[in-house]
């Protein structure tokens, strides 16, 4: 069955989840379109695994609910899990069964045709070792069997935990063409979690960024991209503070002060305007000894905005 | 999905477990322990000589004849055989979460009883396979043994009561399933096992041995007083209590269960 194109395909409502103290998901709004690559970004223990094992009714919220293809996410219902792949956490597979066995045994709980198992092997390029038992695979290759665990049902939906965890650059990039094609060409939604923010930020259309349990924020690629600020970091000898009074008179609204460097300014959104900042210190008379336009990278920003250091 | 395909998945894994051939391997040293008590029942001079476990072998009561031999194997079968179950049983199902795969069995397109139901029937399969194993390979050694004592209505009556003690202790299996999913792993099933069967002792040895579910095998094989031939209805209540309770429990828990592994 194929969704109308518009159509959302994951949608939480105040979503919450606690234990006991701990509030793991605090009241999580998201709405995930077809087709879509819908990066879930947050430092470890942001609320990532628990929200994806939500949407997978393997934990129940404690508040809120979850809709995936139209049909209510209720823990212990079949519902919609014919049309979802998923990996989550860590990869997982019986150690003493072989790549095919393993995919063998999802491809039966599935109901995928019998060709789907070498179908599975090839896109994964599995094919060296789908007769070696899963227990003697490298993590790498563990993490390639349980992506092709994921798709080999080819599902409309696949919801990816850390689906770049210890693969290799050339394996990293792979992966991402694979779901860029399957987002593209066949219409399936991707929710992917990671804390790398690079991995997200080449791939997914839309991002979302949560910290402790909440939504901090949710932006597109380009929109992102642009939130990665630019700034001019002022030092002068002397009278820092003289040096901000100076800037505002001379229509530079934002400045900061570095709690941990008294004698550097930063100003916001004035990379190309060095020149004119210069000008103003130095013909006050102040001695300028640092003048350095700043582009902030995107981990800076996310570090900024998840409450790290940046 | 059908049962038949989870049933068929779960086949594979328990065939390609070293587990279960190791469980064929370890039940199988029973009847050759059996052989070397005969042994040194029969021959105690000469075991004193080697060492052996002849103190021992006088202190169990035991005589190289074949009711003794089959009192034995109707023991190794009931409590022994109890304890192999439990083992059983927490690596079936433990396994999931051992080896981190619970996590991918739980959001199918397949009702979760059904892994639960798939899981008890292979259980129950290899249990069978286990236990009449055994017992040839105990009577084919009674057999080059030359015990005396033999009679074709004796065996027939030992193994029928072996039969039952096995089909009792696999009664009380899903509760151990069910101690397996709640603790996720293989430890508390294997505690609570150890457990059941030092209080099912305790219990044998008061009267109320036919209410308590671990009592019930050491009652009827005779390790207090003389065995029991036919169980009082209380008991067979209280076994048929206890499988209904242990399916139940265990279904509920993977169904309703936050499944964090």
């Amino acid at each position: 069955m194929t969704a109308a194109p518009d159509m959302t395909v994951i949608s939480t409502r105040a979503l919450t989840k606690r234990y006991h103290d701990v509030l793991a998901v605090d009241g999580l709004a998201l709405d995930v379109r077809r087709g879509e690559i819908y990066g879930f970004l947050g430092r470890n223990g942001a609320g990532k695994t628990t929200t994806i094992r939500m949407l997978l009714g393997l934990i129940r919220p404690t508040g809120g609910e979850v809709s995936v293809l139209g049909r209510r996410i209720v823990p212990g219902e079949t519902g919609v899990f014919g049309r979802i792949g998923f990996l989550v956490e860590s990869a997982a597979a019986y150690p003493n069964l072989t790549v095919r066995e393993n995919l063998e045994i999802q491809r039966r709980l599935t109901g995928a045709p019998g060709a789907a198992v070498a179908q599975a092997i090839g896109t994964l390029r599995l094919d060296e070792y789908a007769d070696r038992l899963a227990g003697k695979l490298s993590l790498g290759n563990k993490q390639r069997l349980s992506l092709a665990r994921a798709i080999l049902h080819k599902p409309d939906v696949l919801m990816l935990d850390e689906p770049a965890n210890a693969l290799d650059p050339a394996g990293i990039v792979e992966i991402r063409d694979l779901l860029r094609t399957l987002a593209d060409e066949q219409g399936v939604t991707v929710f992917m979690s990671s804390h790398i923010l690079g991995e997200v930020a080449h791939l997914a259309d839309r991002i979302g960024i949560i910290n402790d349990g909440r939504l901090l924020e949710e932006l597109d690629r380009e929109e992102l991209q642009a939130k990665a600020r630019a700034y001019v970091e002022v030092r002068v000898s002397g009278d820092p503070a003289r040096a901000e009074s100076l800037l505002r008179d001379a229509g530079f609204a934002h400045i900061e002060r570095d709690p941990d460097d008294p004698a550097a300014l930063r100003v916001p959104e004035s990379a190309d305007r060095a020149a004119e900042i210069a000008r103003v210190l130095v013909g006050a008379g102040l001695e300028l000894t640092g003048l350095t336009p700043t582009h902030e990278d995107l981990e800076t920003y996310f570090l900024r905005l998840t409450g790290g250091v940046g | 999905m059908t049962f038949a395909s989870v049933l068929s998945t779960e086949f594979l894994k328990l065939r390609r477990s070293k587990v279960t051939w190791g469980s064929l391997a370890g039940i199988s040293l029973g009847p050759l322990a059996m052989a070397l008590f005969m042994w040194i029942v029969r021959e105690p001079g000469r075991a004193a000589q080697l060492g052996l476990l002849g103190t021992k072998a006088d202190l169990s009561g035991l005589s190289a004849t074949w009711p003794s031999f089959l009192s034995v194997m109707t023991m190794l079968v009931g409590v022994g055989g109890l304890l192999l179950l439990a083992f059983i049983v927490a690596y079936v199902f433990g396994r999931e979460y051992a080896e981190g795969t619970a996590k991918n069995m739980l959001a199918l397109p397949v009702g979760r009883e059904w892994f639960v139901v798939a899981k008890l029937v292979v259980v129950a399969a290899w249990w069978l396979v286990l236990v009449v194993a055994v017992l040839v390979e105990a009577l084919v050694i009674g057999m080059a043994l030359g015990l005396p004592g033999f009679s074709v209505g004796l065996v027939a009556s030992a193994v029928g009561n072996a039969l039952l003690a096995a089909g009792i202790a696999y009664l009380l299996a899903p509760v151990v399933a069910w101690i397996t999913i709640l603790g996720r792993g293989y430890l508390p099933p294997l505690a609570f096992a150890l457990a059941s069967l030092a209080l099912g002792d305790v219990f044998t040895h008061t009267g109320w041995a036919r209410w308590f579910p671990y009592s019930i095998v050491p009652l009827l094989i005779g390790m207090v007083g003389k065995p029991v031939t036919v169980l009082p209805p209380g008991s067979l209540m209280v076994l048929a209590l206890t499988f209904a309770a242990g399916v139940t429990a265990a279904i509920l828990q993977v169904r309703h269960a936050d499944n964090t592994q």
